[in-house]
């Protein structure tokens, strides 16, 4: 009984015109979806590289490491090909520096904004924009179509038992979307190593996963769609019903819940924790000035005493002064920091709770946690900038013994023999080690049940709605 | 209004296959669809129910498919209530409604295997599909079409096909010949006839009271919920229906009638 009520569903969706130019277009959106995101790879690691040969390449020459100007960069994510999620927002440079905050720069979007206006055409964006809907489409009328049909009261007019029917069209409709979109992301599949997408066995799990959660989401929908339809009396009721319930899960929750959490929790602005900085700084300045010219005044050289003698205390005492400048400006600038990402991370949690009502959602932060795009991709390549500052403030201060002020006072002219130039090979390499698949996995895993949740919910919901259903 | 039960003999041999005791059904708002309705419609039978809308026809064969509940009484196929073991009794029962809709999308044959097995005759072969589309007139032409483009009459024809496949002891139509041409209409009766002599047990709710008078063993008027008269087809003979009909539904007719 149930596999034949899964074949008639598999039929009777398969055969229709409405199936063949769905699957017609979702097809062609799928292979586009992987070619596009290949070719954004391409374009990602080409301009990557040659980033980073730029940057060696205009150091060569330099004869002092204390000149250089070295950035870093983050190189494009295997997965983000099918979740660009936040990759293509954040910068992806990061300009060097021995001390003192870093800041990224040079996000895709701010390279090309054009991209920002209309965004890519990602996996992620069709699976919850677009076969999301067509999910909707196809199962609006699952149980009222066939009670207007009155092909609902011929089926029970046998010996049907409800619960085998309810399954049986959920898992046939579910089949009837599914098995046919499985094919262009095989064959989508097969194109990213082809485009060189680097695919380890971890990516290819990962990518995995994300097909999963795509098909947990397009179910979701699906079980919404037929327990909608076991709620109202007439197709059209049930259709325009879900598109409201579409507009609000996919289009209103997730920017209220982003626009609620701004309100609820108060982050300052960059721009104004750097005035919070800049005024700290100069403060911190004018007062080791005032401190500085006090010591000169107390402490003019003595009589007969070498002037080399006394710019060395004054470099000193200067040099202390810098010193604890810099420690109380790194520190008043590491406590405002951690201020806002303190406050960042309420806010976040705040939206991103909201925002779970939601299953795109949901969807959307199981897969950019697949991918490796999500929100903490920023916060992970800023650590692991900082951790790369760390090594090269000790390359640096091993290349030129400086002091980390970097403050370089020469006295007298000596005569000084050419020095050779540097050689920006010997720079300590970065590399932005990516999460690894069990980090990922873990991450995504609480949303992937979460959409699991939201069909067993969904399915519940219509199979207590159809026992009542009356079929007449 | 009391009703009217005259001349009905039945012979004993014959097991009773649809029985309607005391069947009643009264809505939530408070509407007495149907009252204190009893019949009976033995294996070989045809029991033709006649009646204007709202009369109760439909309600009663929404009882006997357990699509509602009464409210008391019951109604039994081949003794199992349809109520207590709605599954059981809906084996013994195949129906054919007053505007067959089937797949649109599915050819008359793919309607035929999908029906048939859904009421678990699952060994049919693709002959005995075309074998029952033939019997109740369906042209060979049609059998591989898809249902989108058949005509009423068409469908009904797909519907009884089902019906018959469904080798069902007892057979519930709903208004079966509304909108079929004369011509179908006539060679529905021929079928309905065939049936009878199988033996099956057949309860159909009618307009048509030419066609009730013509095929029925027993006809029943229902009138505001209830069954106001039955009588055998002897006892109908060289009666004018169509009066009697119009002096019953018009609730002229509160004692039982002379026969």
């Amino acid at each position: 009984m149930f596999r034949l009520i899964v074949e008639k569903e598999l039929r009777e969706t398969i055969g229709t015109t409405k199936f063949a130019v769905t699957f017609a277009v979702c097809a062609l959106l799928i292979l586009l979806a992987f070619y596009v995101g290949g070719r954004n790879y391409q374009v990602g690691q080409a301009e990557y590289e040659a980033a980073r040969a730029e940057n060696l390449k205009q150091m060569e020459g330099l004869t002092e490491w204390s000149r250089i100007d070295h950035r870093v960069f983050l190189p494009p994510q295997p997965l983000a090909a099918l979740v660009s999620g936040v990759s293509n927002d954040i910068g992806r440079t990061t300009e060097m520096r021995r001390q003192g905050e870093l800041r990224s720069e040079n996000s895709r979007f701010n390279e090309d904004p054009i991209f920002a206006v209309f965004r890519f055409l990602d996996l992620e964006f069709l699976f919850g924009i677009v076969l999301s809907l067509f999910a909707i489409l196809f199962a609006y009328d699952a149980i009222n179509g066939e009670k207007e049909r009155g092909t609902l009261r011929l089926s029970f007019s046998n010996s049907v038992p409800r619960d085998k029917y309810i399954l049986g069209k959920l898992v046939g409709a579910f089949l009837a979307l599914a098995i046919p979109l499985l094919i262009p992301i095989l064959i989508g599949c097969l194109i990213l190593p082809l485009m060189g997408v680097p695919m380890e066995s971890g990516t290819w799990l990962r990518l995995a996963m994300v097909i999963l959660a795509g098909y947990l989401y397009l179910g979701v929908f699906l079980t919404l769609s037929i327990f909608v339809s076991a709620l109202t009396e007439n197709s059209a009721s049930s259709f325009l019903m879900l598109l409201v319930i579409w507009i609000v899960a996919v289009l209103i929750v997730p920017r209220a819940a982003v626009l609620i959490s701004g309100r609820a929790v108060e982050v300052p602005s960059i721009d104004k924790i750097n005035f919070d900085k800049s005024k700290f700084q100069r403060q911190a300045w004018e007062e080791d000035q005032k401190k500085l010219m006090t010591w000169q005044e107390e402490n003019q050289p003595a009589e007969g005493e070498d002037t080399q003698e006394w710019f060395g205390r004054f470099r000193k005492e200067m040099d202390a002064l810098g010193e604890d400048r810099n420690d109380r400006i790194a520190e008043f600038s590491a406590r405002l920091n951690e201020e806002r990402r303190n406050r960042e991370a309420v806010q976040q949690k705040v939206a991103l709770g909201i925002a779970r009502i939601s299953p795109t959602s949901v969807f959307t932060l199981a897969t950019t946690n697949l991918a490796g795009t999500s929100l903490s991709l920023k916060q992970r390549y800023q650590e692991e900038a900082a951790r790369y500052q760390t090594q090269y403030a000790a390359f640096l201060t091993e290349k030129t013994g400086d002091s980390p002020s970097g403050i370089i006072i020469r006295i007298g002219e000596e005569e000084e023999e050419e020095p050779d130039p540097i050689d920006p090979y010997e720079l300590p390499a970065f590399t932005y080690e990516g999460p690894s698949t069990d980090e990922t996995t873990s991450r995504a895993l609480p949303d992937l049940g979460l959409l699991a949740l939201f069909n067993l919910l969904f399915f519940a919901g219509s199979f207590i709605a159809f026992l009542k259903y009356d079929v007449r | 209004m009391a009703m009217e039960t005259t001349g009905i003999v039945t012979p004993e041999s014959r097991p009773a296959m649809l029985e309607a005791d005391k069947l009643t059904k009264r809505y939530e708002d408070g509407h007495l669809a149907l009252d204190h309705v009893s019949f009976t419609v033995r294996a070989g039978e045809v029991f033709a129910m006649l009646g204007g809308n709202g009369a109760g026809k439909t309600t009663t064969i929404n009882l006997f498919l357990n699509f509602i509940e009464p409210t008391e009484g019951e109604a039994c196929v081949d003794g199992i209530a349809t109520h207590r073991d709605p599954l059981a009794a809906k084996k013994k029962l195949a129906y054919v409604s007053e505007n067959v809709m089937l797949y649109p999308n599915f050819t008359a044959m793919q309607n035929l295997d999908f029906f048939a097995r859904l009421g678990g005759k699952s060994n049919y072969s693709k002959d005995d599909y075309r074998r029952v589309l033939l019997r109740v007139g369906l042209q060979e032409e049609a059998h591989n079409r898809r249902l989108k483009g058949f005509s009423k009459g068409m469908r009904q024809k797909c519907g009884i096909a089902i019906a018959i496949l469904k080798d069902a002891p007892a057979i519930l139509l709903d208004e079966p010949t509304s909108g079929l041409d004369p011509k179908a209409a006539y060679e529905f009766i021929g079928l309905l006839e065939s049936l009878r002599a199988e033996g099956k047990a057949i309860l159909m709710s009618t307009h048509d009271i030419f066609r009730a008078k013509e095929v029925a063993d027993i006809v029943g008027i229902m009138n505001r919920g209830q069954l106001v008269m039955q009588r055998s087809k002897q006892d109908l003979e060289g009666e004018d229906l169509e009066k009697l009909y119009v002096e019953y539904m018009a609730g002229y007719m509160d004692e039982p009638a002379e026969v």
